[in-house]
């Protein structure tokens, strides 16, 4: 039991030290709402997650880290966050697309419109699985 | 001071991470998406023309060093040269070129400002453009070295990606500083597709979503001048591109000259290799918080 919390109490400390606690949303970045309403066409298709993953860790994880929680030398969001996770699939979608120049967020619709689907469709896969879905050395 | 920058390039690059390379397969026409900011691509292609009677075999290799300053605006450096069959292999010359895209947001169509300076001699057939009337086919290396020639080069590049194509027009003026030719002109315009448009779970080099296929058209609309789309190059050429790996891509393109001041059929080729990160490493090497 005792072995339990303790690890536990490491997993948590481990999980606060990997994120990127200052980050916050920049309230310029805001989808219009059509973005905002758009549904994923791939939420029926959980396995194109897999795919994803993998476009995660080519374009996203040089910022967000392989575990998407964020690096505070990029001031980039750690993706597990509920203010980022409450956003909805059009924003997210909307945001990758656009990117964020202002703030160093590249616009990444040279994808296809399919894989930046994907990317959102990975992106709440860390809400429920933490910071360890990413990385590929976990 | 040459050893030094070379250990902290070494440095910098043994220490960046890998990147993405999903590069757009044109080799002539620019679209909007930027270099990744703080990343460096760099890229070895050469220009292969196969001669008309009267002509010689050539290929025109060049280096170029691509840099993501911000997310708005890409510098590039290149360093080039060129091989003439039976006759010599010289140095041409080098170009500095800046892309700046003024809207923050993607629209319909997406405007980048190029600015571009040059520093190359007649014996240059890298083509990376075509204007005026395009590159002498026809004088050995010896004649056209020796004519040097500093260019001011503009360039309004248009793009639009629709679905998963992007539509790319590039409109071309350059002003030689060193020779009164005029302003010349010259055009491209090509258009990209991937092969799939969704990635599969798996690792894989040879599945369809690592390339980009497409077709780009280029060529020269003479000067202030005598401005007419004859008596110059134009070619149209059918490009692809395949990410090879997380952070390296190979471009081909075959390109068919349409009129007689154009070779029969130019052969390009390309191998990129991205280093991300590249701008931070630099910086920390100096005691930056990049």
């Amino acid at each position: 039991m005792r072995f339990s919390v303790l690890t536990l109490v490491v997993g948590a400390s481990l999980f606060g030290l990997g994120q990127n606690p200052s980050y916050q949303l920049d309230p310029q970045w805001r989808a219009p709402a059509p973005a905002n309403a758009r549904s994923n066409p791939l939420a029926d298709k959980p396995d194109a997650a897999a795919g994803g993953k993998k476009l995660f860790l080519r374009h996203c994880a040089e910022c967000h880290g392989n575990d998407g929680t964020g690096l505070t030398t990029k001031h980039s969001a750690d993706l597990h966050l509920a203010i980022v996770q409450e956003q909805s699939d059009g924003t997210l979608f909307w945001k990758i697309t656009n990117g964020n120049a202002g703030k160093g967020m590249p616009s990444f619709s040279k994808l296809p419109e399919l894989q930046r689907w994907q990317l959102v469709l990975f992106i709440r896969t860390l809400k429920e699985a933490g910071p360890a879905a990413a990385d590929p050395a976990k | 001071m040459r050893r030094i920058a070379l250990f902290l390039a070494l440095t910098a690059a043994s220490t960046t991470t890998l990147c993405a390379a999903q590069e757009s397969p044109f080799f002539v026409t620019y679209t909007h998406h930027m270099e990744e900011p703080g990343n460096l691509e760099v890229e070895t292609s050469s220009t292969m023309g196969i001669p008309r009677s009267g002509q010689r075999f050539y290929t025109a290799p060049y280096l170029e060093l691509e840099y993501g300053v911000t997310t708005q605006w890409t510098s590039e450096l290149y360093l080039e040269s060129s091989s003439v069959w039976g006759d010599s292999t010289v140095f041409t010359g080098w170009r500095f070129e800046n892309r700046y895209k003024p809207f923050r947001r993607e629209h319909w169509i997406n405007p980048v400002l190029y600015l571009e300076y040059e520093s190359v001699n007649e014996a240059s057939r890298i083509q990376k453009e075509i204007e005026g009337s395009g590159p002498d086919l026809t004088s050995s290396n010896r004649e056209l070295r020796g004519e040097h020639a500093h260019e001011l080069e503009t360039k309004l590049i248009l793009s639009s990606d629709f679905r998963d194509w992007n539509i790319s027009e590039n409109f071309i003026a350059t002003k030689n500083l060193s020779e009164p030719e005029g302003v010349e002109f010259g055009y491209a315009f090509g258009v990209t597709r991937p092969l799939a448009t969704l990635a599969s779970g798996g690792h894989c080099r040879l599945c369809r979503e690592n390339f980009i296929a497409g077709v780009e058209m280029y060529g020269g609309l003479g000067s202030t001048l005598g401005f007419s789309p004859h008596g110059s190059a134009h070619y149209i050429a059918p490009v692809v591109s395949w990410a090879m790996s997380d952070n390296s891509s190979l471009r081909l393109s075959t390109g068919f000259g349409l009129t007689d001041q154009s070779n029969p059929v130019l052969i390009r080729f390309g191998y990129s290799y991205e280093l991300a990160g590249f701008g931070s490493r630099i910086s920390r090497l100096f005691g930056g918080k990049r």
